[in-house]
């Protein structure tokens, strides 16, 4: 350490390869932690954890109470153990008792990305609320047709407010803060949506996950979506190999690009030699003649509906984007992992060793900085694997029942982790005693006398 | 997971075997010439995949091409990503064919093409259909050769076949009632043919291979002593069992002083 220390100034070691050997090192000695608690007030499982983004300090947790309460992980409320123990109660909580509070289980509960005067909750009571954090008001309510799984805000949004909500019902809706109503309606899936993820790339991208096991890329400025992934399509490595000559080149991204436009054109296609890559299909709708089709004629952007590509066997819970946005991490009940190329759109086909995932719920899944470690909550323990090669670098059991939600703060290197037994824990580098400063606690008792 | 596989020790001299093809003679469950201790884990997974096959038990009633299932292949080499990407190079090579089968979540069956072809034949001989015969044919120049994923939709099989000829519903219910495709709501899958008592034994097999461990005291038991049980439910032997409870998780190994131990994992 010292060394380092040395290297750095001297100017043989980068700042920030000195920063991130540190940060490493320290999470790779992740333990629950020895020096924090989090009092957790609530009395029923916790789905869903989040950390402001704008400064790292507020924990936002929301439970199946209808309960979501915020704690500063920074700053504790009291200490215990002779002041070596942190305790961090709630600064506040709101549930069923407020006026305006959720009457069922909260699924979903984010800060607004600018600051952290806004926070989202989105419950199985189909309404999704914005609430004023200081004042602790709801400002803003919007109803779903159904049981809301998850919202999510774009943190790269410059140019608008809209949250992401993906409910039971088969249709993705985004709903705009500024005016109060639904913007977009986005339909493609077949069955309930489970998890939404805002790409880490563009403001405009978004990604579903559904009940169906297909995953959706839409781009909220045209109609559609304008990829599906596909388990079967793999690329070997990283990044798709350079392919030897154009016709397989051609073969390959019309395939992917194309599998939803090339059901329509099939049945003229019948009497006719089936060649994969001769050119893309470049107007689909101009290729359905009126020749007793039953189809409708379909706007292109909803010719994606068509593609029943899945992703997973079961339904996808959880979706993670790596922070360059060029890989997205999916988890399914069929409890597969998988980690797609975004870019080209294809499965790596790492293999993480999971067991068993939970099935019902969604699950949040968190990555490290810089995206080389991914935090998987596998039944009762949390797992961390290389998002590269897959294997288990950590496990970490400390939860009594399923865990539902993890967050990585990679300003703390710290793990909060939420699960149905109704605790949060911290999982953090461990902190020596000694780093205390004074040695005092530590009385002699046998020394008394009356 | 803590698996601590070791590396066949005589693994010079089993090289020279897998280039065989055919069973050995004398692989019959109580004289094992190759202990499942010694042949635990392999380098890579052609290997793996050729020395499985070639330890494939013999079946009396049927007659069913060896098959090996993917989580005997992750319980076999190492490093699962290598494995999940070799499978996919063989695949697009067409030297193997991947299958999804219904026992449990996510079990893939992986069998040669030629042995799956074999298999067709077999089954093809023994319906002895007049009108559907070229539906076969058919299916196997068109279907099988061009579309190398484990799930078809009815569209695309429509369309290759009618590359054959013209082609009529009563086609593609031939395929279904011979076993090579499996219906599901807009799409087929492909199915190994004859193997539906097989994959009874198989999930009947895991069934009783975990119930044997966990009636045991500490649940655990000698790998050499294990591979000597014979199971009464399944057609397939124990070795067989192992190496699939091991790939997919519910088994681990242990090393230990006295040799391998196997114990049922709590996750």
């Amino acid at each position: 350490m010292w060394k380092e220390i040395g290297d750095r100034e001297r100017g043989i070691l980068r700042p920030k390869s000195f920063t991130t050997r540190i940060k490493s090192n320290r999470i790779r000695t992740l333990q629950i932690s020895n020096h924090k608690d989090i009092v957790s007030p609530h009395r029923a499982s916790i789905n869903s954890l989040q950390v402001d983004l704008t400064e790292g300090r507020y924990l936002l947790s929301g439970a199946a109470d209808a309960s979501a309460a915020v704690y500063d992980v920074q700053r504790a409320t009291d200490y215990e153990g002779g002041g070596l123990i942190a305790k961090h109660k709630c600064l506040f909580v709101v549930d069923k008792q407020h006026e305006h509070g959720h009457k069922y289980a909260i699924s979903s509960a984010i800060w607004y990305p600018v600051d952290t005067g806004l926070f989202i909750t989105g419950s199985h009571d189909h309404h999704i609320n914005v609430w004023d954090t200081n004042t602790t008001q709801v400002v803003m309510n919007f109803k779903m047709p159904g049981k809301v799984y998850r919202t999510a805000m774009s943190s790269l949004a410059t140019t608008h407010m809209l949250i992401a909500a993906g409910t039971e019902d088969v249709q993705v809706r985004l709903c705009d803060i500024a005016s109060g109503a639904f913007s977009h309606t986005l339909s493609g899936h077949r069955d309930g949506v489970m998890t939404v993820e805002w790409s880490t790339s563009s403001e405009w991208v978004l990604v579903t996950g559904g009940c169906d096991g297909a995953i959706r890329f839409w781009d909220i400025r045209r109609a559609g979506c304008f990829l599906v992934l596909d388990q079967s399509h793999s690329q070997l490595g990283r990044r798709p190999t350079i392919p030897e000559h154009s016709a397989t080149n051609k073969a390959l991204t019309s395939k992917s690009l194309s599998s939803g436009q090339n059901l329509n054109a099939k049945p003229r296609a019948q009497q006719r030699k089936l060649a994969n890559g001769n050119g893309t299909k470049q107007s689909p709708v101009g290729r359905m003649p009126a020749k007793g089709s039953l189809r409708q004629r379909l706007h292109p952007g909803m010719l994606s509906s068509l593609d029943r590509a899945t992703a997973h066997y079961g339904a996808v819970t959880g979706l993670k984007a790596t922070e360059d946005g060029m890989y997205l991490l999916s988890a399914g009940s069929d409890s597969r992992l998988r980690l797609w190329d975004v870019e080209s759109g294809c499965n790596t086909l790492v293999n993480f060793e999971t067991v068993r995932l939970q099935a019902g719920k969604p699950i949040q899944l968190a990555t490290s900085q810089d995206s080389a470690l991914v935090f998987v909550p596998c039944m009762t323990a949390v797992k961390a694997f290389d998002v590269w090669s897959g294997n288990t670098s950590q496990t970490f059991r400390g939860h009594y029942e399923y865990v539902n939600s993890c967050w990585f703060s990679s300003q703390e290197q710290e793990l909060y982790t939420g699960g149905n037994d109704k605790q949060i824990l911290v999982w953090s580098p461990p902190r020596l005693i000694a780093d205390e400063g004074d040695e005092g606690p530590a009385q002699d008792r046998d020394n008394w006398s009356d | 997971m803590d698996k601590t596989s070791e590396e066949a020790s005589s693994k010079g001299k089993k090289r020279q075997r897998d280039q065989q093809p055919t069973d050995p003679q004398t692989n019959q469950p109580h004289h094992q010439i190759f202990s499942l201790e010694d042949n635990l884990s392999f380098t890579d997974t052609l290997v793996a995949l050729r020395m499985m096959r070639a330890q494939f038990p013999r079946i009396d009633k049927v007659s069913i091409q060896p098959f090996i299932l993917r989580s005997q292949l992750y319980s076999s080499v190492k490093d699962r990503t290598q494995v999940d990407r070799e499978l996919e190079s063989l695949r697009r090579e067409k030297v193997v064919r991947i299958f999804k089968l219904n026992t449990g979540q996510d079990d893939h069956a992986i069998m040669f093409l030629d042995d799956y072809l074999n298999q067709m034949e077999n089954v093809v001989k023994r319906l002895e259909e007049k009108e559907g015969d070229q539906v076969f044919k058919w299916f196997r120049t068109h279907v099988i050769d061009s579309k190398l994923e484990p799930s078809i939709e009815h569209q695309e099989l429509y369309t290759l076949l009618s590359l054959g000829g013209m082609v009529k519903d009563g086609h593609i219910s031939l395929l279904i009632n011979a076993g090579l495709l499996l219906i599901d709501p807009n799409m087929y899958w492909f199915a190994i043919p004859n193997i539906g008592s097989v994959l009874k034994g198989l999930s009947q097999g895991r069934k009783e291979v975990l119930s044997f461990l966990n009636r045991r005291r500490y649940k655990e038991m000698m790998l050499a002593s294990m591979e000597k049980k014979c199971l009464r439910f399944s057609p397939l032997d124990m070795r067989f069992h192992l190496r699939d409870l091991i790939g997919s998780g519910h088994l681990k190994t242990v090393q230990t002083s006295t040799g391998l131990l196997v114990r049922v994992s709590k996750d």
